[in-house]
């Protein structure tokens, strides 16, 4: 009877051993890194919403204010989304018979809301606050990025939490005069400490800043 | 697994169990895949018209009011996107003024229950609103039920809305000749018969207890469980503050609220009252006529104390006391304390009389009257808008079965229950939160119902049944406005009440021969080998109709601490004399029937008598109170809630009960723990702080620092604080099995110690929550820096780094921690989502919470300061603070000079609880002031 393993066992063995351990080290190290990477972030994914809407369209040529339909911006935590009747305002019936605006049309025969996607989706147990962003000189685009540039709406940050936190550390450079928190593509001077003292900014890192 | 194959050979058909395994395998593995792929977004929904105005993720604030067995409570109601989140006492309400008790604070939970009735059945069909309707129009009526409604009765709920009133006297033009009744299990007329005879005129007292330098109480717990009592409780610490303090004597079966808060405490049987009180008057009256009823029962000596030390204090305070019976007393009761107030000049001062806030004054049958009257004869239709009277019913009346003799009984009512079930049709009853509709306080005025949000189950109220009956189409803010316009005004709408609708005050003089008269049929005294059975209204779940409402199941009851139970309480000498200990199961029997109860030992319970809540042992569908409890209706010979010659057996089983509180004593750490009594010199004590750290760098502390006191001479233990909190901060109910093993998520719980001997003991409640120690121990050992604390003074918990090791539980000396043991939170609940505060992190299993001194409210109220660009002004309002009815938390921003806290945080009362321990505590304590009190060795 030949022997049950032969010269070339104990090498192959070795090998074995050491790619586990070695995929046991590996393993968790390509798993951090991969969850710090935009595309684990959900940066620059394309959603499609259910009216082709372009905010390049509405923002640069039409030179339409980002309040004008996300009203509640500078009031509420949430920055609000138009009603149905606020796209109808403006187009006109010729246009809202073509087939992209059949999801608008739907909308107001049945009265039921048009079923937008979050782009730009904070956990649950992070309390954002848009007005107390938007009040003290922090721009739509420092979060939202280029809006004016992007015919379909990615996420443009990454929404960790150390992105969020070095700014709470250091809220200076990320402000800019209130007169252009809704300009796309400023380029002038960042705030720092004028603009802190005049908007009475605070570096807020409690814990129930965010977590509640 | 698939059947053996014909053949028998014994190999299955289909499947084998090889191939079973590996499709089972394979289905895990790519099971676990699905973790890897990215949640789908969630969508947005926004609105297809626009409302203008409301701006969305903001709080909005109606005024409504609740009524319960008829008393119209003003309510603030908190609205979010649409959506009714809390419920507060409206702060210009008078029967309020800003306080709220645990039902009103609870009853936002049973709006989003899933097992209110959602639509009408008939017979077991589903069936609709316009089917009922062609049922009970008046033409249908008039033909069933002949041309003056011979065969037509009503049986209403008791009920104090001039709506009502308004459609009744129209259903009276309509049908002259049907009958009209009211019931309500606990409703209870001691006061207006003793008014009506001795005055000559159906009234009921009113007190002002701001002007009440003493307090005598037959009975009565005016602090927390009468129709009246946020109002009370509220006057009750104004006076309370101002020293020196006001006095307080307590003549009662339970330790109530009341009791607890009382100098002087007699523990005494129910039906003794009645004797307490004409000894009382004697002794206080000796020249009216009153000195003949004399003392007919031979009193034991520590009554004839009690009286004697009460008669020394009433006599000291004439005109500015109050005696005060309560609602279950017999008119007899009612009518030695009208006779004792007069005679001490309260009447005009601290006392006066008013019609009672009830459609009818009384004038309706009523308990048993009711029930007969509703159902004897020849009757074709029945209508029913009374709360479960199958339930509440004593069982002599066979309520159930006379139903069946019925042709048509039409129930309408929030839940399909025993009523439900024995009635022809069951119509969904509205909650107040979805009906437009008024009532009246207990001092009269005229309070508004408008609802929060449409009506989620096709309910609707008793006024827009009544409006059926009568054929009137109008419905909701219509019907208001046609039958009782001042009550749909916009102005009056936004305010809760009209002002200045509360009853004329009346003083009317005692007849004394009428008294006398009433004296003569005073009972002979109960022999003292024969037991009492009293039966009481739950502080939970009332007579029932809260029994679904597992926010009140859940809630310690305030004597007993008991939760998703009742029981039968027993004094402990009467425990120690029969041998019964708690858990026991006894079985009780009276005339009316025989039920088996677990027994409960209460210190400071009156011997001779045997307290059993009404509300449990529920036969309904409801999933929260099936199977809870013991019915005590069962023992019920009448209305009264006192039943005679009661036995007790024991049956050797044992029962668990789930109480959250099984070690009353202090063990003599008093001073450590509660404090020692104000005025008491501090005590000697050398500083061993277990905690030693450097106190904070001044530099790193924010601009606030939150703080909180707690008044002990204030605090009653009612409760109210506990469920404002639940409901604030989206807390958990744990079910009994929870509760027995300890898993109970309340953040705030009530601590009652106890000194003294068992039979009259001297009772201290304590509230304890989260300490937010400025050394908290708990922050050293979480491993993963969940529990932080703010720049601003907070010990805060970040629930998404939890990850359960409990060591922050086990290193906190306050065990004020809780820890999510299960997903108490079901994730896919949509009705519970559209309760919660969404203000505050749903906390879901394997995660630590406590107290957060409502950190959501401080930063909101921060953020709309700053929003504002001025300075943060007015205060910063936790739940249970504005619950409070006495006022007695207080709480603030210790660098704000305009904060009460600052004065309250160093008030010389004020201790930290186990404050040796160095944790630095920012909750106080203040001392409850015991100087005044009996000695009661």
């Amino acid at each position: 009877m030949p022997a049950a393993f032969g010269p070339r066992a104990t090498p192959i063995a070795r090998r074995i051993v050491a790619l586990a351990v070695a995929a046991a080290v590996i393993a968790p190290i390509v798993a951090m890194v991969w969850v710090r990477t935009p595309w684990a972030r959900g940066e620059h994914r394309t959603i499609v919403q259910p009216v082709p809407f372009s905010h390049p369209l509405h923002v640069t040529a039409l030179g339409i204010d980002c309040r004008y339909c996300h009203r509640d911006v500078e009031r509420s935590t949430q920055a609000g989304m138009p009603s149905t009747t606020t796209c109808v305002a403006c187009h006109s019936a010729a246009m809202l018979a073509t087939s992209v605006f059949a999801p608008v049309r739907h909308s107001l025969a049945t009265d039921r809301p048009i079923r937008w996607l979050r782009v730009t989706q904070l956990p649950d147990f992070v309390y954002f606050d848009h007005a107390m962003h938007v009040d003290h000189g922090v721009a739509c685009e420092t979060c939202h990025g280029r809006i004016d540039q992007m015919p379909v709406v990615s996420q443009a940050a990454s929404l960790s939490m150390h992105w969020c936190v070095e700014c709470h550390r250091n809220p200076g450079p990320a402000l800019r005069p209130l007169a252009l928190v809704t300009a796309m593509g400023w380029n002038g001077r960042t705030g720092g400490d004028p603009l802190i003292r005049e908007y009475r900014v605070r570096s807020l890192t409690n814990c129930s800043t965010c977590h509640r | 697994m698939p059947p053996l194959a014909p053949d028998g050979d014994g190999a299955p058909a289909g499947v084998t169990r090889r191939e079973f395994t590996t499709w089972l395998g394979t289905g895990a593995a790519l099971a676990g895949l699905s973790g890897c792929v990215r949640e789908p977004s969630e969508a947005i929904l926004p609105y297809v018209h626009s409302p203008g105005s409301p701006i969305t993720a903001a709080n909005f604030h109606y005024a409504t009011s609740m009524a319960i067995d008829g008393a119209a409570t003003g309510l603030l109601v908190t609205s979010r996107d649409g959506r009714p989140i809390k419920i507060d006492g409206n702060p210009e309400h008078p029967a309020t003024l800003g306080g709220s008790g645990a039902q009103h604070q609870a009853s936002l939970l049973q709006l989003y229950d899933p097992d209110r009735a959602r639509y009408c059945v008939r017979g077991n069909r589903r069936t609709g609103w316009d089917a009922l309707a062609a049922a009970c129009n008046p033409a249908a009526l008039h033909v069933r039920t002949g041309a003056r409604g011979a065969g037509l009765s009503l049986l209403l709920e008791q009920s104090s809305s001039p709506l009502e009133a308004a459609l009744l006297a129209r259903f009276r033009q309509e049908f002259p000749d049907a009958r009209v009744g009211v019931f309500a299990p606990l409703a209870t007329h001691g006061a207006i018969d003793a008014s009506t005879a001795l005055f000559g005129a159906p009234l009921i007292p009113q007190y002002d207890f701001t002007a009440a330098d003493l307090i005598v109480s037959l009975d009565a717990d005016f602090l927390a469980g009468d129709p009246f009592s946020l109002r009370h409780a509220h006057d009750w610490a104004i006076r309370r503050r101002r020293q020196p303090a006001s006095i307080l004597h307590v003549a009662e079966t339970i330790p109530s609220p009341t009791g607890t808060m009382a100098i002087n405490r007699l523990a005494v049987a129910p039906d003794e009252i009645t004797s307490v009180a004409t000894a009382l008057l004697a002794t206080i009256a000796a020249a009216t006529p009153a000195e003949r009823v004399g003392e007919s029962r031979a009193l034991p000596p520590r009554t004839t104390a009690w009286i004697d030390s009460v008669a020394a204090a009433l006599r000291a305070h004439r005109g500015r006391s109050i005696v005060i019976a309560g609602p279950r007393q017999p008119p007899l009761a009612h009518g030695m304390a009208a006779a004792l107030n007069e005679s001490l000049g309260n009447v005009g001062s601290t006392v006066w009389y008013t019609p009672s806030p009830f459609i009818d004054n009384y004038t309706l049958p009523r308990g048993d009257d009711a029930l007969a009257h509703a159902v004897d004869g020849d009757i074709d239709t029945l209508i029913i808008t009374a709360a479960n009277p199958c339930y509440g019913a004593p069982p002599a009346h066979n309520l159930s079965r006379r139903f069946s003799a019925i042709r048509t009984t039409i129930y309408l009512g929030d839940y399909r229950d025993e009523t439900a079930a024995a009635a022809t049709w069951h119509a969904p009853a509205a909650h107040y939160l979805e009906s437009w509709g008024d009532g009246r306080a207990w001092d009269g005025t005229v309070s508004t119902v408008q609802p929060l949000i449409a009506p989620m189950y096709d309910g609707r109220t008793a006024a827009e049944l009544l409006a059926l009956l009568i054929g009137e189409s109008a419905t909701g803010r219509a019907l208001l406005a046609r039958y009782h316009p001042d009550a749909a005004r916009n102005d009056v709408l936004q305010l809760g009440f009209i002002p200045g609708s509360a009853f004329e005050r009346r003083m009317p003089r005692v007849a004394h021969r009428a008294l006398l008269a009433m004296a003569e049929t005073l009972a002979p005294a109960r022999s003292s080998s024969s037991l009492l059975l009293s039966i009481t209204p739950s502080a939970a779940v009332y007579d029932g109709r809260f029994a679904g409402n597992a926010w009140l199941q859940e809630l310690p009851d305030p004597a007993t601490r008991l939760t998703w139970d009742n029981a039968a309480l027993i004094a402990p000498a009467l425990s120690t004399r029969i041998g019964i200990g708690s858990g026991d199961v006894i079985t009780l029997r009276t005339s009316a029937g025989v039920i088996d109860a677990p027994a409960l030992v209460v210190p400071g319970h009156a011997d001779g008598v045997i307290s059993l809540a009404l509300g449990y042992g529920r036969n309904g569908t409801g999933l929260v109170e099936r199977g809870i409890g013991c019915n005590a209706t069962l023992l019920r010979s009448n209305a009264s809630s006192f039943v005679e010659h009661l036995t007790l057996t024991r049956t050797g089983r044992h029962q668990d009960l789930a109480t959250t509180q099984q070690h009353w004593s202090i063990e003599g750490r008093r001073d450590e723990i509660i404090g020692p009594p104000a005025g008491a010199p501090p005590p000697e004590r050398p500083a061993l702080p277990l905690y030693q750290s450097p106190a904070p760098d001044p530099a790193g502390l924010g601009r606030d620092q939150w703080a909180m006191t707690i008044d002990l001479d204030l605090c009653t233990g009612c409760s109210a604080c506990v469920v404002a909190c639940q409901s604030e901060n989206n807390i958990p109910v744990v079910g009994r099995a929870g509760v027995l093993r300890h898993r109970e998520m309340h953040w705030i719980r009530i601590d009652r110690y106890l000194d003294g001997s068992l039979d009259d003991p001297a009772i201290t409640v304590q509230p304890m929550l989260c300490q937010q120690c400025e050394d908290a121990p708990c922050e050293y050992v979480c491993p993963v820096t969940a529990t932080m604390h703010s720049d601003d003074g907070l010990n805060e918990m970040v629930y998404n780094r939890c990850v359960g090791t409990r060591f922050c539980s086990n290193n906190c000396p306050y065990k004020v921690r809780r820890f999510n043991w299960l997903a108490y939170n079901d994730p896919n609940d949509e009705l519970a989502k559209l309760r919660r505060n969404p203000d505050v992190t749903v906390r879901a299993r394997g995660v630590m919470e406590k107290c957060t001194f409502c950190v959501q409210r401080i930063r909101h109220a921060q953020r709309e300061a700053e929003l504002a660009g001025a300075p943060r002004t007015g205060a910063v309002v936790t739940a249970c603070q504005q619950a409070c009815p006495v006022g007695a938390i207080v709480f603030g921003s210790l660098t704000d000079p305009s904060s009460p806290i600052v004065a309250s945080f160093n008030d010389p009362r004020g201790r930290s609880s186990l404050g040796e321990l160095g944790t630095r505590p920012r909750v106080r304590y203040l001392a409850r002031d015991r100087r005044d009190e009996v000695d009661r060795s």
